[in-house]
């Protein structure tokens, strides 16, 4: 029963609402079986991507690709695709079974094909007690495994997610969640999932693309994409809390500098901005006791802390500094520190970022050199 | 503390309750002192009538006039210009000279020690309230039930009292109203008129004894009246008498005719003295009462000052509403009720009570069922009109600017008056030169009888009502797709649901609630059509138009006959609410989900 997967490739798609451009020049692959989510901030195009692959809304210009032919002229229907919406979908005055069934029956399947695969998806997304309803009686997690199971019936080729799990709490959003990755490895369908949850989409994708303004702004593992960000708006929309940044600026020896730090060797951009993610951050309490590092290694900077947040299997330390936006670093749940210590800090060297005032990623930033503050 | 704030509010409930009672008795007074005063008025009109005509009929002079009204009016010339202020005024205008007769209504009566009695009964029943107002403690819990109790006595007695006022108040009248018929007629006859004029001159229904001896020649009086005369006779040749037949009350008086034996036969056709008075006023007595009871329902709450105070904001505000759908809905409603159990005659002031007659005859009258069936027919027009209206909502669904335009223009027949749409349709439809019949003409069609002929009008007129009401319900379909979401469309159309699967799946379900309101509010308002039958075809041809209102505008201000009207008017009422309940039964119901 179950069809091959199917590969969806996207070529110099563009689409345009009047004069908001909601899908800029996107190319993408998403190969046969994978699991690939669509992130990026509202508005970033990433929902009118996926209803461009499923047909709803047509490109102003470039191809999508549905397996081996391109779907320009191929009504949804005939896409091989399912979609699973945000606000579920499910049609108010059909009980359960009806709305499972409903994409065979306007296909013209028998009646006894339907029962048989209603039945069977029912079986595997626990909605047999619920057939005889009707969507209004159920619970937010019971409609979106009916939205899911609707999806499911009729075994296509490519199932599309916007935004599945927005509508949940959140118990049941992690839940849904494995779920979700389950029903893939299962299944091992072509899946794409658009969200704007970052961490929903580290955990779930076997890739990621990253969208802002209408473009991609990097596909790649969640592993890539958070550890070798392409590009500062990347590096600050994936991880919680937020990369750190600070801004440098080339002094008179041509070398970048901003706050404490000073960056070794000629630069030949005239400004950055360096990112450091809070977890490479190591802070001790007091401004002279030297955090836990390479032996003998001076911590590179001290500043007082504004706040403590605890969530109990980790801190987050807000500090003052070391630029004008304070960092935050985060430490294990046994760090002594409160508002209005000072602390010093060390920085992981080899694991930051350095970006270009375009917000390339340059690559990571050198040891600093010049005097630590003493 | 609660308890003590309770004793201090419950002298507000008891103002509340005791002007409550106070301004039923001031509702039952002034009805009774309303419908008397409206005699007398009606009885100085006629009077003034009798003298105008007196003063008109061949060989009775100025002094005859004079000494008809006796002092209780005037001749005035033309010149005076009119009545003046409280006089009721009839110009004479066929003779020279012209002149104004002048008469004023007769004072009050001897009405007010009822009043009066009425007034000691509220005050004593006002003191005992205020004194269980001022008992330091929270009234027992039957105080509302007895005072209530007290209240509805005390206005069943006012609503006694001023019945038997009204109805000795208005016998006088009628007594006097007669006499003074009889006088007229006397000195016309005196001056020479034949007994027809004299009766004429009199303004009032007449017999002779020959018309009494033989019903057929009854044209001139009641039939029913008629006959309770002549059972009567002999009568008293000289003296008035009552005449009771059909519920109703007349005053009969016979005038002795010059070198005749015969006499003429004068009725006052009067006032009823069964239940009619009696009941107005004992509605009244019962709402008043009602009123009082809702009053004294607030005292529990005298212990709870903030649940009082929003309980009594919240009728304040829902009394000024309140009040006019009581006397402009409720209201005539009930008062076309009553008038449909009456014969109620437009010419005849005695309306006897029948009843369900009127109701009888209605129900086996052939032509409202044709009425009805008209009504039926053209109310087949709404589906088509919804299914037209559906189509252009579908086809107006995005927002460009000619297509905003045409939304306009297909909009525009539901604000522009029934009268003038009518008006030209009826010009557009005209058999001779109308636009519609010289276009056929144009392309070799022989002319159509549009409106002309019972085959074609009522289906022209349902064409036309599609027409009107299209826009309408355009717009209000608009609505209910813009409500239906889009993600409903996308996801069947991800399901494989073609545009017409989706139209039967997604649009029709989304619009249920739409198309019921639709379908619901059309149907009553296609049972309730008058106008374009009224300005364009009046019923006709051959009645193939008369729908039921229209029928029953004819019937009440064609012939007169009012309560046949209101009668109709329940039975379509019925019709209406039983088809409406239809609805609600076969298909709301079935739709909503268990």
């Amino acid at each position: 029963m179950t069809r091959e997967p199917r590969a969806v490739t996207l070529r110099a798609v563009r689409k345009c609402f009047g004069d908001v451009t909601a899908v800029a020049d996107v190319t993408l692959e998403i190969h046969a079986g994978e699991l690939m989510v669509l992130v990026g901030p509202s508005g970033c195009g990433k929902s009118t991507l996926l209803r461009l692959i499923a047909g709803l809304e047509e490109p102003d210009g470039g191809e999508v690709w549905i397996g081996d032919h391109p779907v320009a002229d191929v009504e949804p229907r005939d896409r091989d695709v399912a979609m699973v919406f945000q606000s579920y979908a499910l049609y108010p005055h059909m009980t359960v079974a009806r709305n499972l069934g409903f994409g065979l029956s306007v296909r013209g399947a028998g009646r006894t094909e339907i029962e048989a695969r209603v039945g069977e998806v029912a079986a595997s997304l626990r909605l047999g007690e619920l057939l005889g309803r009707r969507p209004g009686q159920l619970s937010g997690g019971q409609q979106q495994r009916v939205a899911l199971g609707r999806a499911m019936v009729r075994d296509p080729g490519v199932f599309l997610f916007d935004e599945p799990l927005s509508n949940l709490d959140a118990a049941l959003r992690l839940q849904t969640r494995d779920e979700i990755a389950a029903l893939h490895r299962r299944l091992g369908t072509t899946m794409i999932f658009v969200t704007h949850d970052q961490v929903e989409a580290l955990s779930l994708g076997q890739r990621v693309a990253v969208m802002d303004r209408g473009r991609v702004q990097q596909v790649g593992t969640p592993h890539e994409v958070y550890r070798r960000p392409a590009n500062l708006f990347v590096a600050g929309f994936v991880g919680s809390p937020p990369i750190n940044r600070l801004a440098l600026t080339r002094d008179r020896r041509g070398r970048l500098a901003g706050g404490p730090f000073t960056f070794p060797g000629p630069s030949t951009h005239r400004e950055a901005t360096l990112g450091v993610r809070p977890e490479d951050l190591t802070a001790a309490p007091g401004s002279s006791a030297a955090p836990p590092g390479p032996v003998g290694a001076p911590p590179e900077f001290t500043a007082a802390v504004l706040r403590v947040e605890s969530l109990g299997s980790e801190q987050r330390v807000h500090l003052d500094g070391p630029g004008e936006a304070g960092w935050v670093a985060r430490a294990g749940p046994t760090l002594r520190v409160a508002a209005g210590m000072k602390v010093s800090v060390r920085v992981a060297w080899e694991r930051t970022h350095l970006f270009a005032p375009d917000g390339r990623r340059l690559g990571r930033a050198p040891r600093p050199g010049g005097a630590p503050p003493s | 503390m609660s308890g003590e704030g309770a004793v201090r509010r419950l002298p507000i409930l008891a103002v509340l309750a005791v002007a409550a009672v106070a301004a039923g008795a001031a509702l039952i007074l002034v009805l009774a002192a309303g419908s008397v005063r409206a005699a007398r008025e009606h009885s100085s009109g006629a009077e003034a009538r009798m003298a105008a005509s007196l003063y008109e009929a061949p060989g009775v002079t100025e002094a005859d006039v004079a000494e008809f009204l006796a002092g209780r009016g005037r001749i005035l010339p033309a010149t005076a210009g009119g009545p003046g202020p409280g006089a009721f005024g009839y110009r004479s205008g066929a003779l020279e000279p012209a002149a104004w007769i002048a008469v004023q209504p007769a004072g009050g009566g001897s009405g007010w020690p009822w009043a009066a009695s009425a007034l000691g009964l509220f005050a004593a029943f006002a003191m005992s309230a205020w004194a269980a107002a001022r008992r330091r403690s929270p009234p027992p819990a039957r105080f509302p039930v007895a005072a209530a109790l007290l209240s509805a006595t005390l206005l069943a007695l006012v609503a006694v009292a001023a019945g038997r006022w009204e109805q000795d108040e208005l016998e006088a009248i009628s007594r006097a109203h007669l006499d003074q018929g009889l006088s007229a007629a006397g000195m016309a006859h005196a001056a020479g008129a034949g007994p027809e004029e004299a009766a004429r001159v009199a303004g009032l229904p007449w017999a002779d004894d020959a018309a009494l001896d033989e019903p057929d020649r009854l044209w001139t009086m009641p039939r029913e009246v008629g006959a309770a005369i002549a059972a009567a006779r002999p009568l008293p040749s000289a003296g008035r008498h009552r005449v009771a037949a059909g519920g109703a009350v007349y005053h009969g008086g016979s005038l002795q005719l010059r070198d005749r034996p015969a006499s003429l036969h004068l009725v006052l056709l009067g006032y009823e003295e069964t239940a009619s008075a009696a009941v107005v006023l004992t509605a009244a007595a019962a709402g008043s009462a009602l009123v009082v009871s809702l009053v004294l329902l607030l005292l529990p709450l005298a212990s709870r000052p903030r649940a009082l105070s929003r309980t009594l904001a919240a009728w304040g505000f829902l009394a000024p509403a309140g009040a006019l759908l009581l006397l402009f809905t409720f209201g005539p409603l009930l008062y076309s009720l009553w008038i449909s159990l009456h014969d109620w005659h437009l010419l005849d002031p005695a309306h006897p009570f029948t009843g369900l007659e009127n109701y009888r005859s209605v129900l086996g009258d052939g032509a409202w069922w044709a009425a009805i069936r008209n009504t039926a027919v053209f109310t087949l027009h709404v589906p088509f009109a919804m299914a037209v209206a559906l189509s252009l909502a579908l086809l107006t669904r995005q927002s460009r600017r000619a297509i905003r335009w045409a939304r306009l223009a297909l909009f525009l027949p539901s604000i522009t008056s029934v009268v003038a749409i009518a008006v030209v349709w009826k010009w557009l439809l005209n058999d001779g030169y109308g636009l519609a019949n010289r276009a056929l003409a144009a392309v070799g069609i022989a002319p159509v009888a549009w409106l002309s002929s019972p085959d074609t009008a009522l289906v022209s007129l349902m064409v036309i009502s599609v027409w009107m009401v299209v826009g309408y319900q355009m717009v209000v379909f608009q609505a209910g797709l813009a409500a239906i979401p889009r993600d409903w469309y996308d996801a069947a159309r991800v399901d494989g649901a073609s545009r017409w699967q989706r139209f039967r799946h997604i649009t029709l379900p989304g619009l249920r609630h739409t198309l019921f309101f639709v379908l619901v509010t059309s149907v009553i308002g296609s049972f309730q059509v008058f106008g374009l039958v009224y300005v364009m075809t009046e019923g006709g041809p051959l009645g193939a138009t008369d729908v039921a209102v229209y029928h029953i505008y004819r019937e009440a201000w064609e012939f007169l006959r009012f309560g046949d009207a209101a009668a109709m008017s329940w039975v379509l009422f019925g019709v209406v609410f039983a088809a409406t309940w239809l609805h609600f039964r076969l298909l709301e119901r079935r739709g909503s989900h268990a």
